[in-house]
């Protein structure tokens, strides 16, 4: 595990870790969110986990394909990187289903979190900007 | 009738959701060719591989978000709307 940890490009790890670094506070805004709006309970939460653990998850894989395909000839690598995107949608697909289908998930709490890696890069010009 | 109705709706929320996952292929495809792309530019410039790899997650993480939406989209169509939709037929009808 920890040999094919360390065989993970670092750019890789560094846009994963940012990616779950803003995850995690737009999670805690989001359990704030249902908070002020008196529509949370357990179920909240655990959707809420899924939903960012898919978010980061999917990212992570996601930097894995384009480290192994950028590392091919040009076809074999558009090839390996659709075929890797149809994978982690139906992935997504199918939180997302479990998410509304069991009664331990709030549905709206899976699928929100599943949009928080779009927001962490829009929001990443401003503070790459702020911290040089 | 009113079973004929309602089996419509649920008909009907069926097939949006299948036609608006077809919005699932675009990233793929899309995702594809920004990719055979920084496999040609790392090729010409190895040293810019960190950068080029960098630029291309980000990339990748918005085009991605075109297939998102499609997914939100049918999984309302199947779960929130039959539900939501077969309650305003049935307050029409008076049931």
């Amino acid at each position: 595990m920890r040999e094919w940890f360390s065989k993970t490009d670092p750019t890789v790890k560094k846009e994963t870790l940012y990616i779950a670094s803003v995850t995690g506070i737009l999670s805690l805004l989001l359990q704030a969110g249902f908070l002020v709006s008196m529509h949370w309970n357990y179920t909240v939460l655990l959707g809420n986990l899924l939903g960012a653990v898919t978010a980061v998850g999917n990212f992570f894989l996601m930097g894995l394909t384009v480290q192994n395909a950028v590392e091919r000839e040009k076809k074999p690598a558009a090839d390996l990187m659709k075929f890797s995107q149809n994978m982690r949608l139906l992935m997504q697909l199918v939180v997302a289903v479990l998410g509304f289908a069991l009664p331990c998930f709030n549905g709206y709490a899976v699928i929100i979190p599943l949009f928080f890696p779009r927001i962490a890069v829009t929001v990443r010009p401003f503070l790459k900007k702020n911290g040089e | 009738m009113l079973e004929l109705a309602i089996g419509i709706i649920l008909g009907c929320c069926a097939l949006g959701a299948g036609a608006a996952m077809i919005a699932g292929i675009g990233p793929g495809i899309g995702e594809g060719n920004a990719v055979a792309a920084a496999c040609e530019a790392i090729g010409r410039q190895p040293e810019s591989k960190g950068s080029v790899t960098s630029t291309m997650l980000m990339g990748c993480a918005v085009a991605e978000t075109t297939g998102l939406y499609a997914l939100v989209i049918a999984i309302l169509l199947i779960f929130v709307a039959p539900r939501m939709l077969v309650n305003i037929l049935m307050e029409a009808v008076g049931k």
